[in-house]
């Protein structure tokens, strides 16, 4: 088992490798450089300004210098803000696009194993049917129909929550709007999800026999069928943290959060290269990182998987 | 060509293609079916767009900004808010009655608006204050009703070429690499794997960021990193199929790689082919809406779902029904097309029922 996680960390390094060439590449091949759009500067001060980029340089020198700076963790200056270095902004912007996407990964997991659980017991009620169909809306209405909407309602009409804007505005209350939000269609596809593998193991041989040996329904649902039936949901958390990255971008747009994601639409915006390479590198790390610490845990929950 | 067969019992038998009974099971399917339905209302009025009896898409109109959802004309929705205006204005210096200069304003403004005219782009001239909105005018006066008929026109579009392209090119690969085997489907899979750990849409935005900002670049964007999964199943299908026995037919009567592949293995993962397509046209809709949400899509004076609903979300403290509308015409599109998809899944595939 050791030995796995060990070969599938390693695994993640070409990985990494791979997503910094193509963005340093990709973004070479742009036409204009960092202040190509303002007016024309004196020959000199333009020298200046390359050299103080690294881009006087041949190409691949400039490659490997990118490759060794990000292996040690620097990212680079930002091109549009001439004082700062891409880290002050992920630093800064970072743990609020973490706290954001933790609390609404966790938000859906939990409330959507609950609802399939409750649904997988009383197949074909009315909660189940309500529960159901309040999944279909969550899966199919895109996130900035739903957000704007939950604004509207309970911000703007009934005035229960703040309308936007970030911890140090209102405290806690500033996170349910965009967090809620953000969980909604991750919550849906958890809710179906586990609805229908709670069911089937409900139908398997090892549930009946815990039955007839008279247990009590809630030791059966979450010592038996919980650990058995989370299997689909494991696998579904990767592409969920994909989701809730993009997702959280919106999100962070809509309820003026100033996040990691507002500074990557910026950026994508002003041109502003080695911050739009930054804030890939930092996103495609989180999610090569949580990719992987989903196949480590399908495999502690999964006993049949082989590691070879 | 009909075969007629007779049964043991000498009784009629009609063969049933793999089609006839797909659809004979959609159409037990009721959402399903008022997908379908939904989905063909849709392509007709798009389709027919140009011909309906609709405003222009980008024709402003000054005076007309943020008029409200309604069948009366433009001009007498102008002078009731004045009229209204003025008596609120009235009543506050606490009389009941306007004076006669009020009164007078108010003629003079319904005059102006009964004869004022207004020069299209088309060059005709005609009474601007006559027109209907029915589902209301934006900030620049343009019909919101014609923005969401020509914006859906985009975004379907949208969908439908990036499902196609998508498809194309992912049915191709795959099936070579599920036929030829050996180091080609192996350098494949590794592509496609690698592929799959880049966080894509993060790829089609710096894309769009870099070469610039409109609908070609929006296709191709999104060409290029959707079809990965289509090769995944079509490899994985042509892989179950390679050993049977038709296709053992076919090569041992002498025919290439590229007959056996486009005439035997293709053809016969058409089902899983059309379900996936189905199902990549709302995935397409959603990303380019998102996209255009984030103002890295379709530009100006071209409008699409995305684009109107960023609008909305901008007006929608006064103006909520710029919201409403663009919403709720892209979600019961996207609605439609997810419960069709999921229909055909389990027309074309019945053991796939209750999967997601």
């Amino acid at each position: 088992m050791s030995k796995y996680i060990l070969r599938r960390a390693l695994g993640l390094i070409p990985t990494m490798f791979i997503i910094v060439t193509i963005c340093f590449f990709f973004i070479r091949v742009a036409p204009g450089g960092p202040f190509s759009s303002e007016k024309k500067l004196p020959p000199q001060i333009l020298q200046n300004i390359q050299k103080k980029y690294n881009m006087d340089k041949p190409l691949m020198i400039q490659y490997v210098k990118y490759l060794t700076d990000v292996a040690r963790g620097d990212l680079g200056p930002s091109y549009k803000y001439k004082d700062y270095d891409v880290n002050f902004f992920i630093k800064e912007s970072l743990p609020k696009s973490m706290l954001l996407g933790a609390l609404a990964l966790l938000l859906a997991v939990i409330l959507g194993i609950g609802t399939g659980m409750i649904s997988s017991l009383r197949q074909n009620s009315f909660w189940d049917y309500l529960s159901m169909s309040v999944a279909v809306i969550g899966i199919s209405v895109p996130l900035f129909v739903i957000a704007p909407v939950f604004m509207y309602i309970f911000a703007m009409k009934l005035q229960w929550l703040p309308v936007a804007g970030w911890l140090d505005d209102g405290g806690v209350k500033m996170l349910i709007l965009p967090v809620v939000s953000l969980s909604a269609p991750y919550f849906a596809t958890v809710a179906r999800l586990s609805r229908a593998s709670f069911l089937e193991s409900l139908r398997s041989d090892y549930i009946r026999t815990a039955k007839a040996k008279g247990l009590k329904t809630s030791v059966i649902m979450f010592k038996h069928v919980l650990k058995g039936a989370s299997l689909p949901v494991v696998s579904y958390l990767g592409p969920a943290f994909s989701g809730i990255i993009t997702g959280s971008i919106v999100i962070e747009q809509i309820f003026r959060i100033p996040g990691l994601g507002r500074h990557f639409v910026q950026s994508a915006f002003n041109r502003d290269y080695t911050m739009i390479m930054g804030t890939v590198i930092v996103y495609s790390l989180i999610l090569v990182i949580m990719n992987f610490l989903v196949d480590v845990l399908y495999g502690y929950l999964d006993p049949r998987i082989s590691y070879k | 060509m009909e075969t007629t067969v007779n049964n043991e019992l000498n009784q009629h038998v009609k063969g049933v293609s793999l089609w006839q009974d797909a659809w004979r099971r959609l159409r037990k399917n009721k959402m399903a079916m008022f997908g379908l339905y939904t989905i063909i209302f849709y392509a007709v009025i798009s389709l027919s767009a140009p011909i309906l009896p609709i405003y222009s898409y980008k024709q402003q109109v000054l005076g007309h900004q943020f008029l409200r959802p309604s069948f009366k004309p433009a001009g007498q929705l102008i002078y009731e808010k004045k009229s209204k205006f003025l008596h609120a204005m009235a009543a506050k210096e606490g009389r009941t009655e306007l004076t006669a200069k009020e009164n007078q304003e108010l003629a003079d403004l319904k005059e102006s608006l009964a004869t004022e005219k207004k020069k299209l782009l088309s060059g005709e001239e005609v009474l601007v204050n006559n027109r209907v909105y029915i589902l209301g005018t934006d900030s620049l006066g343009r019909d919101l009703l014609s923005r969401i008929i020509y914006g859906g026109q985009v975004s379907i579009m949208i969908g439908l070429i990036g499902a196609l392209a998508s498809m194309l090119i992912g049915v191709v690969l795959g099936a070579l690499s599920g036929y030829i085997g050996g180091r080609f489907d192996t350098l494949m899979m590794r592509f496609v794997d690698i592929m799959y750990s880049l966080p894509y849409i993060l790829l089609v935005i710096i894309f769009m960021a870099i070469f610039g900002r409109n609908i070609a670049n929006l296709f191709f964007a999104l060409a290029i990193v959707s079809w990965l999964t289509v090769a995944r199943v079509v490899r994985g299908q042509v892989l179950s199929l390679k050993n049977s026995e038709f296709i053992e037919a076919a090569r041992s009567s002498g025919a290439g790689t590229a007959r056996i592949v486009f005439r035997h293995l293709i053809p016969n993962t058409s089902g899983v082919i059309i379900v996936y397509t189905t199902l990549r046209v709302p995935a397409f809709i959603m990303l380019e809406a998102f996209l255009s949400f984030l103002g890295l899509g379709v530009q100006a004076p071209f409008a699409s779902w995305g684009v109107l609903i960023q609008d909305g979300v901008y007006a929608m403290t006064t103006y909520p029904w710029l919201l409403w509308f663009p919403a709720a015409a892209m979600t019961l599109f996207l609605f439609s097309m997810n419960f069709l998809g999921d229909g055909l899944r389990d027309a074309l595939d019945p053991q796939s029922k209750n999967k997601l």
